[in-house]
């Protein structure tokens, strides 16, 4: 169960690395390495789909990404720290803690039947 | 226009998602190759619609359409689970992505 949340993780971070790839690439090494984040961040989509539903997967998906994406525009592109932005990633996070504990108890339920 | 073709993305992205679940049950090279030409269109679309709209209102309502679009559907078609618990945490996820990507 955890091995398909690391999938969602892992699927969100590649999510960062192609929006900063779209929004910043210019030479074809860069934007090859950009569409290879597209379609890593889509495989690990579909996979981790197999096993937890595909519209948790998804928001979580979409969430993550656009936590990491902030967090990287203030960490390394000197975007402006501002409190309704932290704010609103910590409000992300617990979101995002709480579908993994809902969604875990009924995994288990099915794992057993 | 720009209003048209964001909402238009965001339904492809609905439909994006909706073959996501289509693949993951039946595993045929339509519903890959749907998935990949419905994302293909959204982001066609929301570029589209970033000509004129700014970024991160544009994403911002392309998300939310996208994602809680392609949840509901999850929920009639694919038999996601409705506990109140899961929706709660849905909308509190996509609210704060929404939120962010709309200060920033």
């Amino acid at each position: 169960m955890n091995r398909d949340w690391i999938k969602v993780f892992l699927a969100a971070v590649f999510e960062v690395f192609w929006v900063i790839g779209l929004k910043h690439a210019d030479s074809i090494l860069e934007w090859s390495g950009t569409v290879i984040a597209i379609a890593v961040s889509f495989y690990g989509l579909i996979v981790a789909g197999r096993r937890l539903p595909v519209g948790t997967v998804y928001a979580v998906f979409v969430g993550l990404g656009t936590a990491g994406t902030a967090a990287a525009d203030i960490l390394f592109f000197g975007v402006p720290f501002s409190l309704p932005k932290v704010l609103l990633i910590v409000l992300l996070l617990v979101g995002v803690i709480g579908l993994k504990m809902v969604t875990d108890e009924k995994a288990a339920e099915g794992v057993e039947s | 226009m720009a209003w048209i073709s964001l909402v238009i993305a965001g339904l492809f992205e609905m439909s994006g998602v909706a073959m996501m679940n289509q693949y993951t049950k039946d595993r045929k090279w339509r519903s890959l190759l749907l998935l990949i030409v419905s994302f293909g269109a959204s982001f066609f679309f929301l570029s589209i619609a970033m000509d004129t709209l700014p970024m991160g209102t544009a994403y911002a309502i392309w998300t939310g359409i996208g994602a809680s679009g392609g949840a509901i559907i999850g929920m009639l078609f694919y038999g996601e689970s409705k506990d109140w618990k899961r929706l709660v945490f849905i909308a509190m996820v996509l609210s704060a992505a929404v939120g962010l990507k709309l200060v920033s």
